[in-house]
Order: C-alpha cells, then structure tokens, then sequence
C-alpha cells in the first residue's frame, strides 16, 4: 500500500513541479524572446575539454561585429563590452554588472524603461558619459526616489543616469535587474578594448538558418577549417541562443522524468507484491468463504472477478491517498519556491493524475492476478472444510 | 419450482429419478496412498422424499452428501442426476447445478459474519443465472419470513444465535427454489430447542414438496426423516426404502 502511495505520489507530485518550472522556463524565453541569440567568444573545445584551455577571449573583433551587420538572417546585432568597477552613489556603494552596448542591445532584449529613456545613437557618437540602470541598482544606491538626471560614478568615472529599467527578475537563474548600461563607445573608450566579450542579437525569421549564417561567416573570417565530422571543435566562438537553452532544459527535465518515473516504477513494483500479498492473506483468511460462495453457485470466473475489483480497489484507495499527498506536497514547495522565485506558480497535471489511477488500476490488476487465479481454482469442498 | 423456469436444463425431465447412483466408489488420494472412502452405491433418491443419511463419524456420509451434491467428484461409477451424468459436466455446468438446483445447510452455518442477514439470504441470488435482479428483494425477504427472521432481517449474522444462524442458513438455501436441499448435521451445533426449531422448519419445507436429504449421526434427527439410509465404513448397510420393497416382495412370495 506504501508503494503505491509512493509511487502514485511522486508521479503527481514531480510532473506537477515539471509544470511548475516550465512555467518559469517558458515565461522566461517568452519575455527573451526565442529569436534572441548570443555569440561568445571562445569554444568549449572537444567534449571532456576545457575552455580555459583555449583562452580565445578577444577572438571576436568590432570588425567581425561589422561584418555581421551584412548578413539578413541577423539583426539588432549589440557587440557587448563589460565594464569591471563598482557604482558609487553619495555614501552607497554597488557591486554591478556595467556594460558597454548599443542602442540595439534594448531591442534584442525586449526591456524598457520605466523612467527616463534609453541611450541612443548620438550617445554613442560622443562617447557620452550616460547610463540605463536596472532596477536593484535604482533602489539601492537611490532608495526609489528619481534616478534620472543623477550624478553616479562607475569604475571612478563620473556618469548621468538618463533611465531605469523596468525589474526583470531572473532571467535564466541569474538576476538582470542589477545591470548598468552605457555607450558602447564610451566603454571602450574607458577600456581601450578592440573585441566584444560578447554580441546579443536576434534571427530575423528562420532561428537555425541565421545561426548558420553566423557560424559561416565567423568562420570564414577567422579562416577556421571545420573538422571532417562537422564538429564545432576547432571553432574560436559559440553562438548560443534562448531556443538550446529551452533545449538543454528539456532534455534535463526529460532525464528528471525518467528518473521519477523510475521511482515509481520500483514502488508501484514494490507496492504491487505488498498487495499481492495482502490478497494472497485475504484469500486464505477466507478461504471458507471463497468455499462458500462456490457451493451456492459462484463460477470460477465470478470468484476471479470479486478478488481482482478487490485487489483494484485497494490499489485505488492508495493511489488516492498518493495523489492528495502529491498534489499537497506539490503545493507546500510551490508556496515556498514562490518566495523566492515569483514567476513559480503552483500547478498541477491532470493528466497525470488521470495517468496515476491508471497505474494503481494496472498494479491491482497485475499484482490481483495471482491471488484472485487461486482463489478461483479452490475446490469448494477444499476451502469449506478449511480451518 | 425452478425446474419449470429454467428452459436450458439440460436434463432428460421428469422420467428419469432425480438421484441415481451405480456402483459409485469415492477414494481420497494422499501423497500416492489411496484411502477408499466410499464402496459400491446404489441409491434412488426421487422427488419429494426427506431422506436421512445416518452414520458414524468416518462412515462416509459427508462425503456422500458432497458428491450427491457437486461439491465433490466420486472416482468410480456413476451418478446420474435427472438421468445426467455427474462426470459429464464441467466447471461452469457444476456451478450452474449448484447456483439453480441444490443448496445447502451446513453444520457450521456459513455464514458472511459481517454481513447482515439480508445480505446473507441475497448471496445466491447473486450467482443464479435466472432470477431477475427485480425479483431478488422479494424472494429475499419471502425466505427471511418462511424461517420468522423477519424482525432481524437487518442485523448482522454474528449478532444472532446459533439457532438463528442456522435459520440463516435456511432462508439462503431457500432463496432460489431448488429442487433439492442437502442439510449436513444442521442440528449439530445446536442446543436441543434449537435444533427441534430448525428441524421443523426443515419439516415444513418437506411438507410444502421439497426434496431434503439429511445428513446426520443422531437417530432422533433421523427420525423426522421419510426414509432412512444407513452408512458404515463407507457402505450402505441399511436403506429403509430398500427395506421396504424388499418385505414387499417378500409380501408377494408369501401371497403366492
């Protein structure tokens, strides 16, 4: 019965969770849009291999950046330069994440502001001195009150704020809202910098033909010969984008599934020869009744049936049990993870639970067999002079 | 009768007596070693009589009554039953005789101890392949009044005594109308005003044309019955109908 409570419970319980962060995944590449691509310099290098092993961190030059504004598949093409220092405000002091960009960069990650206004491309042409912050850094160095218009300093360079972002939240796990954004050129500028850490930009249409258009030209540029397999090894980049993303999180949550439904699998087993047994004590406990019943007219087939539906219904009863515990558990978790994570919202599957009778119904049915055949086969003298 | 409702019998009618056996053997086998438990029997049973089975313990006569009423197989001979031979059936014809044609009242009652009375008398009714479901509550509580159970009819079976039980007992063999009723020392387990109430009913059921064959070790109980059979170590050593066309004949040797 244990078992079948487990079993049953975890199923409901783990796919409800699955729900759940899906939810997040899919509200999260939503708000990115699945259009919006990354190009890192760098490579992984061949699987089992490691990056810094291959410090290719400067391969990405302002003119391969150039050149990627001659594609059509691509477009918002926002060469990204990060800027290492701290925000200082006054007597508060932030640990930031600042970035050089361009005016494309608002448009390929679909933010907005909810004060002020982006910067744009005169801006950039004067190198000015300006900045778009995100929400925590508005709150924390200025408590709320209006931003705009402030004098803030950034790597002990003075800066305007001329607006603020509207709060994110987590963008794959990792908080957005505590960025800082200035002129590409200005950032450059305080760097000296001649390549991108990275470029943000989007597919136009079609998401694989411009990741390809990409990886050519990249490659073309940077005369790297691909491998007889048409692997990325001797690559000098990645692309990345908000779609592989969603991938991997697929094929993780598909590992996540098998994994659980392992788990129930060896529970519903075990559960199953817990009832098997149950019925197997039953049948003898009554063994003068199963006698009975033969003597007053009861077919084999009758007797079968009776132990089956009993085995069924007590499947039934711990598969109910199990789906209220997985339902109640999966609420419980999802009112702490909301906590800490707003976009998780509770959620449950009611295939799932459809999918969980099923399951106690085939286990009773299975695991009632054996009991229920020699229940069927007694002799009714037999059973009715059992003691 | 449900020999008249029942149009897929099977049987070849009326001519035929309704018990008949021929030189019927019955031996249990126990880890390869045979124990002969019944020899050579030849009996006529027909429609209507009350006939007691009497014996010691160990003379066979459970045995007897199980295999005249199929719940058990006999090794050798026949048994015909409305001239159809027992052996020729099989598991869901037996269950049919036995859901349609017999029942039984057990030493031991029987009954569904969590069960209420009600549902008791119903269980068979559950397993006839006749009787219309609509028919079942009325034929329920017909049988529960024939035995005067009628102001319990609502109580479970171990609240009752064991006179009740066993008039229980009763209204579920009862319950279907079948020909034959096969009562096994249903006084066995009871105080003696008890057991004179149940053989009364039992009484009256063979009044009312009811075929009863009793199985017993007491000659008091025996009594009631019409005729009487006589069982030791699993022979027939005395058959009171025997008994009498024997001294009918013997009648008509004397006229001669």
């Amino acid at each position: 019965m244990l078992g079948i409570i487990i079993g049953v419970g975890a199923v409901v319980l783990m796919t409800g969770v699955g729900k759940s962060v899906e939810g997040v995944i899919l509200g999260q590449i939503d708000f990115m849009g699945p259009q919006t691509m990354a190009l890192f310099p760098g490579n992984e290098g061949p699987e089992g291999g490691n990056s810094s092993m291959r410090p290719d961190f400067d391969a990405i030059t302002f003119s391969d950046t150039e050149a990627l504004k001659t594609l059509t598949t691509v477009k918002y093409i926002a060469p990204v330069v990060f800027v290492p220092g701290n925000a200082v405000y006054g007597r508060e002091e932030t640990d930031p994440r600042i970035a050089g960009s361009t005016p494309e960069y608002y448009l390929n990650q679909n933010i907005e502001v909810t004060e002020g206004r982006f910067h744009d491309q005169k801006d950039e042409e004067a190198s000015n001195s300006v900045v778009v912050i995100g929400s925590d850094i508005a709150e924390d160095l200025f408590f709320n009150q209006s931003a705009v218009g402030k004098r803030m300093e950034l790597a002990n360079k003075k800066f305007t704020v001329i607006g603020v972002l509207k709060p994110v939240g987590m963008v794959f796990f990792q908080n957005v809202d505590d960025r800082i954004i200035m002129p590409l050129s200005t950032a450059v500028a305080m760097t000296g910098r001649t390549y991108a850490d990275m470029v943000s930009m989007q597919a136009v249409d079609d998401f694989d033909i411009a990741f390809e258009d990409v990886r050519a030209l990249l490659r073309q540029r940077h005369g790297i010969t691909v491998p007889e397999d048409g692997s990325t090894d001797n690559d000098d980049f990645l692309v990345r984008s908000a779609a592989q993303a969603e991938e991997i999180l697929g094929t993780v949550s598909i590992s996540l599934t098998v994994f659980i439904t392992l788990i129930a699998g060896i529970s519903l087993f075990v559960g199953g020869i817990g009832i098997m047994n149950i019925m197997l004590v039953s049948v003898t406990e009554r063994t003068r009744e199963i006698g009975l019943r033969k003597a007053i007219g009861a077919k084999r087939k009758d007797i079968l049936l009776q132990i089956l539906l009993e085995s069924v219904f007590l499947t039934l009863i711990g598969g109910c049990i199990g789906i209220v515990l997985g339902i109640g558990l999966d609420f419980l978790i999802s009112a702490a993870v909301n906590k800490v994570l707003s976009e998780y919202q509770f959620a449950i599957s009611i295939g799932a639970i459809f999918l969980a009778l099923a399951m106690a119904t085939v286990t009773g049915i299975v695991f009632g067999v054996y009991p229920a055949k020699k229940a069927s086969e007694l002799s009714p003298i037999e059973a009715l002079r059992y003691e | 009768m449900s020999s008249q409702n029942n149009p897929t019998n099977g049987f070849n009618g009326e001519d035929s007596p309704l018990i008949q056996t021929k030189n019927l053997y019955k031996s249990y086998f126990n880890e390869g070693l045979e124990t002969k438990v019944l020899f050579d029997i030849n009996l006529t049973i027909n429609k209507g009589e009350f006939v007691a089975i009497m014996g010691p313990s160990g003379s066979g006569k459970s045995t007897l009554m199980h295999i005249l009423g199929f719940l058990d197989n006999h090794t050798e001979g026949e048994y015909e039953f409305h001239g159809k031979a027992a052996r020729t059936m099989d598991e869901d014809m037996l269950a049919k005789v036995r859901a349609t044609r017999v029942s039984f009242v057990f030493q031991a009652f029987n009954l569904l101890p969590r069960a209420s009375i009600y549902q008791n008398v119903m269980l068979p009714l559950i397993y006839h392949p006749i009787i219309p479901a609509e028919e079942r509550d009325s034929r329920v509580n017909k049988a529960i009044e024939s035995v005067d159970l009628t102001d319990r009819t609502n109580f479970l079976s171990n609240q009752l005594s064991g006179g009740q039980k066993q008039r229980v007992a009763i209204a579920r063999a009862l319950v279907t109308e079948p020909e034959l009723i096969f009562a096994d020392e249903p006084t066995g387990n009871l105080d003696s005003a008890s057991g004179i109430q149940v053989m009364k009913v039992l009484q009256d059921l063979h009044d009312s044309g009811h075929t009863i064959i009793l199985v017993t070790h007491e000659q008091s109980t025996a009594e009631h019955a019409d005729r009487i059979i006589e069982l030791f170590d699993g022979r027939i050593t005395r058959d009171t109908e025997e008994f009498k066309t024997r001294w009918a004949v013997d009648e008509d040797k004397l006229m001669k």
